[in-house]
């Protein structure tokens, strides 16, 4: 059960913040479509960022001290550098949407091929390999929280430890942080109303003296951030922080959850957590072990690998079907914003 | 004065407008990777000022290139480069046209590699299980290629139902499809005995499908390009074109599709069936990129990677660019499926002769589809240039209506201010 | 910015020799209006008159090309909505500018918030808003959604928004066109008061009535030209109309006693649903239409009509009920089907359902007809026999555009491309024609040949049926009137002893007659 919740909990993370990060677009008014390829860009930075560090020799001197802390907090400085660049690179799709009033779709097309092109290029020039990966060592040993660290002993198994605390990453509780403080934002205070009326109503907005054009770029900008955050916390704990332009497909299902959340946090969570759970079976399902027997219930199902792989994608299908009528976008996403049409 | 005429004329046309837009997208897309090779090279200790320029070289001009010949790269004609070029063009043009149907009718379809994968299981399938030794490989070869693009249709009608009738974007539908479809035709393949166990230098592949003695034949081009994988699949394709071209534009059928793309409450409203309409053209859509996958696998010496669940083919994405380059023009698409193709050969010269890979040339493509999506601005930038030349040729219309109140309810969704310009350039030589 | 309050100025804002070019369209040409304190002056002109680019350039949106300026006699530079608002001019757009998801109390403070630290401080904003409602009557739920509100309510909102950031000058434009005669009463009520408490308003209309009723003097435009300034006691509705266009005006249409003959359209115990709730928008609606009459359907936007004509042309189900269109039971008809059984429609809204917009004009015109064997041969089409047909409907009916039978039809007018509508549609040559809106937003021009057109038809012998929400066009042009109020059709009024007093107590659901007991 610990298992479960502990690898649901891997993949529904990145999921969530990405989402959100779509919602801070669209909320806005953008359509960002580009999230699998701002999250494959992230994933690519932070992963480049932890490699040069280390051939820098910065982790070993934090090692050899035993400093799990400061290893900590390297990995939130790649959070943090893979959020910037992640923003940068979404500037392009601002730009486009915002000032040439592109294509949305097109625009956010574009930059999803732009991604894993410029990073594998990149990367068969760096690693002369089509995988970039750390320079030494795996992700678990260099950044997975030590329970040491936190005063527990490490022969200390309860569920709460076992859960929360065993062979996990301190992003994924940053991640549920940030989350929770730009829900908050999005609702409470007068940047999240005013964020909000561009992407219903940017007519209105600019009549009441709004400044659509900045709400949008700072939209995006956020989506960006967060989507690139998203794509290096996904590298880093699905594929042991290493990078090979592509991210499976979660900034497209990042989308649908956004969408079956109807573009709000707390719905979204759930959804998250929905879709991890798919995942998580799609990935690891022969060994799960639910009620600890020892027995792996799913194997003993006899079903192909391949239909647990496609279980998410039929679910998100089936998922999307049923809530459609009922979904409800921002009104004017997607909808390059002119003063003339007022 | 005349010939002022003339030329203002020739730079209104609208087509001209197009293709130059297209070229100038082409041109900063060449830039833009010209740029991307400077910098890797000047930035990287392994790689010399030198090798850059080879690889702008390389990247440019690769159809021509004929190697390296005393550390100089050498370059004329190369009949191997321009007949893999239109072999590899082939697919291009038929995901391009399937993106270009589509996209007639209002729809993006971004599922072309899943019916492209669709086509392709279907047509081995076919092709390698109906015994060579009973029915003559030609009507096999025919079987094949049509079940292929049946399986594509099906497969692309999906999303459009979802569309039509649930209102699902397809967007998200189609990238649902693709990787169920490459799901499932790991699934297929995986428990199939069509693996290759008897060329055992390689594993994880599906037989060529000579093993059962169909293939495409070369209809003399091999003779014309010697060396070179090109077979008449590329006069299929370009038939193809012909045929999606004379569809949209001289049938009630294209009357249809593009009125409902172009408004489907319009459309709805004089009687034509929407829905209807948008699955046919999403199936049409996917028989088109099902013949791309259909074509490749049947050319005889290629062969299929079937554990594909992880990734989707490029051939189907790149229909994505060569639609947009072209402007959804079936015509346009078989020479921007070219040029794709000769970046493609590019790229693998590039990843041959010099230290560069053959990455940068999916960058370029990226490039070319970010410009796409305001391509209307580089038209308009271009007439504004244009007319700014040739002024003051358009009357000067009566200051009849002031804009804002003529059109109280300007329910222009989706329709972006370039277009709205273009409107209102035009309503400046109208109404006297 | 200069201090308001201390200055002998008679004017609060003036607006001189204001000029504004667009490419190849001379919008306001040297025009100037001054705002005295404390008065309700109307703006008075036509669809395209200037109005709304001239108040476009008070609030900021545009920059004029030349002209200044003034409040309380001083010049000033307003380059936003922003320095619209710090010199206290306000706006009720014709359009109204709320965010529909939005409750009645974030769209009051929204961008003129009170916040701590960044959050909002919705109490203190609350108390203010409440204070406001309080002395000037305007009540509203400040925690209901705009979305479920009635438009009357919305106008209040606007209200509020202006009143909320204390702003001196109210600019109300078109604010009539969605209201009742009774919510227009209880409007100008209000427009009173606030001239009471010092605030001077600026009211943009095309209504005589109204403006004669309410406004303290009058300004008038005509195509983007200044006409002149007099005071409304001074003047009558005669002689502004002249002003406004220039020539003088037929209030009237032109047209002899219908002569009604067989039945066309019978609608029994029709009803449709509703997006917006589980019932039904449109409830149990029962009648005949007769060929040579032309019979309206009046009511106040949103009662219902739109989803009425949606069903009846086929556009959405009904829930129940049956239509018979020359005979036959066309109730389950697909669009196509009614349409060839004798039923035109010219639609609402000609940007959304009436035109493909980025079809050329020829290809427009045939959008009823391309699928006919004239048109077409084996699924191909014939393109010298769609231009020979759109040559003669644009010679006809005198249909303008750039270059023909080309023209993309976005590039058009508005009144150019209402009227190919029109000529596609009436020479469908089909028993029953719908018009829904047939003027919306039309100058008197169009609005008189298509009014002509509509009655030209009806003494043809053709069944007309007209949707209109446009009280001069509903007591013009019909010869039954039909009131919906809610999904139900309330009253059978006759246009010829009637009066507007009396179709707006039917419209604002204020009287009933028991329709169904008068027939049996």
């Amino acid at each position: 059960m610990s298992f479960l919740i502990r690898q649901t909990l891997i993949y529904a993370v990145p999921l969530m913040i990405v989402a959100l990060a779509g919602v801070f677009a669209e909320r806005s008014g953008i359509i960002n479509l580009a999230l699998e390829g701002i999250m494959i860009f992230g994933a690519f930075v932070g992963v480049l960022f932890v490699r040069v560090m280390q051939q820098a020799g910065v982790f070993d001197v934090a090692k050899e001290m035993s400093n799990y802390l400061a290893l900590q907090g390297f990995m939130c400085l790649t959070m943090l550098v893979a959020a910037l660049l992640g923003a940068v690179f979404s500037l392009l799709l601002a730009f486009a949407a915002i000032n040439l009033k592109a294509d949305q779709t097109i625009g956010g097309t574009a930059l999803n091929l732009l991604a894993p092109a410029l990073v594998l290029f990149l990367i068969r020039i760096i690693a002369n390999q089509n995988t970039l990966q750390m320079a030494s060592g795996d992700a678990a040993s260099w950044f997975m929280i030590k329970k040491a660290m936190l005063g527990i002993d490490s022969d200390t198994s309860n569920f709460f430890v076992d859960t929360f605390l065993n062979k996990v990453y301190l992003s994924t509780y940053i991640c549920i942080l940030v989350f929770i403080v730009l829900s908050i934002v999005l609702y409470k205070t007068r940047f999240g109303l005013r964020l909000r009326s561009c992407g219903e109503n940017p007519q209105a907005a600019d009549s009441l003296g709004i400044n659509v054009v900045r709400m949008r770029y700072t939209g995006v900008i956020i989506s960006g951030a967060l989507a690139g955050m998203g794509g290096f916390v996904y590298a880093l704990t699905t594929t042991n922080c290493s990078a090979n332009g592509d991210v499976a497909g979660f900034g497209f299902l990042a989308l649908a959850v956004m969408i079956f959340g109807n573009w709000k946090p707390l719905n979204i969570a759930g959804a998250s957590l929905l879709f991890g759970l798919f995942k998580c079976i799609a990935a690891s399902y022969s060994s799960i072990d639910i009620n600890g027997d020892g027995i792996y219930g799913l194997t003993t199902i006899g079903l192909n690998a391949n239909f647990y792989r496609l279980l998410p994608y039929v679910i998100t299908l089936l998922v999307l079907a049923f809530t459609s009528k009922n979904s409800r976008a921002p009104k004017a996403e997607g909808v390059p914003y002119d003063k003339g049409q007022r | 004065m005349k010939k002022d005429g003339k030329l203002a004329a020739f730079w209104r046309k609208d087509a001209t407008r197009t293709v130059m837009a297209s070229l100038i997208s082409i041109l900063i897309g060449l830039v833009v990777g010209a740029v991307v090779i400077l910098v890797t090279g000047l930035t990287s200790e392994s790689l010399s000022l030198k090798s850059a320029w080879e690889g702008i070289q390389l990247m440019v001009l690769g159809l021509f290139s004929t190697g390296r010949e005393a550390g100089t790269l050498t370059f004329g004609f190369n009949g191997t480069n321009i007949g893999n070029m239109l072999f590899r063009a082939t697919p291009l043009i038929l995901t391009g046209l399937s993106v270009a149907v589509a996209f007639k009718t209002g729809l993006f379809n971004i599922g072309a590699p899943g019916q492209y994968l669709a086509g392709t299981a279907a047509t081995l399938f076919i092709a390698l299980e109906i015994p060579s030794s009973v029915v003559p490989p030609w009507i096999i070869w025919i079987l094949a290629f049509l079940g292929g693009m049946a399986a594509g249709a099906a497969w692309g009608a999906i999303p459009g139902m979802l569309k039509a009738f649930l209102n699902i974007n397809e967007v998200l539908a189609c990238i649902m499809t693709n990787w169920i479809a490459a799901n499932v035709v790991t699934w297929v393949f995986d428990v199939s005995n069509l693996k290759n166990v008897v060329e055992n230098t390689k594993t994880g592949y599906i037989y060529k499908t000579t093993y059962n003695n169909v293939q495409t034949p070369k209809l003399g081009l091999d003779k014309l390009f010697p060396g070179s994988q090109v077979n008449g699949g590329i006069i299929i394709a370009i038939v193809l074109a012909i045929l999606v071209y004379i569809m949209l534009t001289k049938t009630t059928f294209g009357y249809e599709l593009k009125a409902c793309g172009a408004n489907r409450y319009a459309a709805k409203y004089a009687g034509i069936k929407d829905k209807r309409s948008i699955v046919l053209s999403m199936a049409i859509a996917g028989a088109l990129a099902a013949a791309a996958g259909s074509l490749y696998y049947l050319s005889g010496n290629t062969e299929f990677y079937w554990s594909t669940y992880q990734s989707l083919p490029d051939a189907g994405f790149t229909g994505i660019p060569v639609a947009l380059l072209a402007a959804n023009n079936p015509i346009g698409v078989i020479f921007t499926a070219m040029f794709m193709s000769m970046l493609d050969i590019a790229g693998l010269q590039l990843t041959n002769l010099t230290a560069y890979n053959e990455y940068i040339t999916d960058v370029i493509i990226a490039v070319i589809v970010y410009l796409s999506a305001f391509s209307l601005v580089i038209k308009m930038w271009i007439s504004g240039r244009k007319k700014r030349a040739a002024a003051p040729a358009e009357p000067t219309a009566e200051p009849e209506a002031d804009k804002a109140e003529t059109e109280p309810a300007p329910e222009q969704t989706g329709e972006t201010a370039a277009q709205k310009d273009a409107a209102e350039a035009g309503k400046e030589a109208s109404e006297q | 910015m200069p201090d308001s309050e201390h200055t002998d100025s008679e004017y609060i804002i003036e607006m001189l020799h204001i000029t504004k070019e667009f490419p190849g369209i001379i919008a306001n040409d040297d025009i100037t209006l001054q705002l005295r304190r404390g008065e309700i002056h109307a703006l008075l002109g036509e669809n395209g008159a200037g109005k709304s680019t001239l108040m476009s350039v008070l609030f900021g949106l545009y920059q004029p090309e030349a002209g200044e300026i003034r409040k309380n006699g001083q010049t000033v530079k307003i380059n936003s909505p922003n320095d619209a608002t710090a010199l206290h001019i306000g706006m009720v757009h014709q359009h109204f500018q709320l965010v529909e998801v939005f409750t009645v109390l974030d769209n009051i403070i929204l961008g003129a918030e009170d916040t701590k630290l960044g959050f909002l401080q919705k109490k203190e904003a609350r108390k203010r808003v409440e204070a406001l409602e309080e002395k000037y009557g305007l009540h509203v739920d400040l925690d209901a959604k705009i979305e479920d509100i009635t438009v009357g309510m919305q106008q209040r909102v606007e209200i509020l928004k202006m009143l909320y950031r204390d702003n001196e000058i109210l600019i109300f434009d078109e604010p009539t066109a969605v209201l009742t005669p009774q919510e227009i009463e209880e409007l100008m009520h209000t427009m009173r008061n606030l001239t009471k408490e010092g605030k001077s308003i600026l009211f943009i209309s095309h209504k005589l009535n109204e403006i004669m009723e309410v406004s303290d003097r009058v300004t008038v435009l005509r195509k983007g030209k200044y006409v002149g300034t007099i005071d409304t006691k001074a003047t009558s509705k005669e002689e502004l109309s002249r002003m406004m266009v220039g020539r003088p005006v037929q209030l009237v249409v032109e047209k002899g006693p219908a002569q009604p003959k067989e039945p066309i359209l019978t609608l029994e115990n029709f009803s449709v649903p509703s997006h917006l709730h589980k019932g039904d928008a449109v409830k149990d609606v029962s009648f005949t239409v007769h060929a040579g009459e032309i019979v309206c359907v009046a009511g106040i936007d949103g009662n219902g009509q739109t989803e009425f004509v949606q069903a009846l042309t086929g556009l959405e189900r009904s829930s129940g009920g049956t239509i018979t269109l020359c005979g036959q039971d066309v109730t389950h008809a697909s669009i196509r089907s009614r349409s060839q059984t004798g039923m035109s429609h010219i639609p609402e809204d000609r940007h959304k359902h009436g035109l493909v917009l980025d079809y050329t004009l020829e290809q427009n015109l045939v959008l009823q007809k391309y699928y006919e064997p004239r048109f077409q041969n084996h699924g191909f089409i014939r393109f010298e026999e769609v231009r020979a047909y759109a040559e003669q409907l644009i010679e006809q009916y005198d249909v303008r555009s750039g270059q023909g039978p080309v023209t993309i039809a976005r590039s058009m007018s508005g009144g150019n491309q209402q009227k190919a509508i029109v000529a596609r549609e009436i020479d469908r040559d089909l028993p029953l024609i719908v018009a829904v809106q047939p003027t919306r937003g039309l100058d008197v021009g169009a609005i008189e040949y298509i009014h002509g057109q509509l009655v030209a038809q009806r003494d043809a012998g053709k069944a007309v049926l007209l949707v209109s929400l446009e009280l001069d066009e509903v007591m013009n042009l019909s010869d039954r009137i039909l009131v919906m109020y809610e999904g139900e059709i309330v009253g059978e009024l006759d246009p010829q002893t009637t009066t507007v007093e009396e179709l707006g107590l039917y419209m604002a659901g204020a009287k009933r007659q028991n329709r169904k007991e008068e027939r049996a």
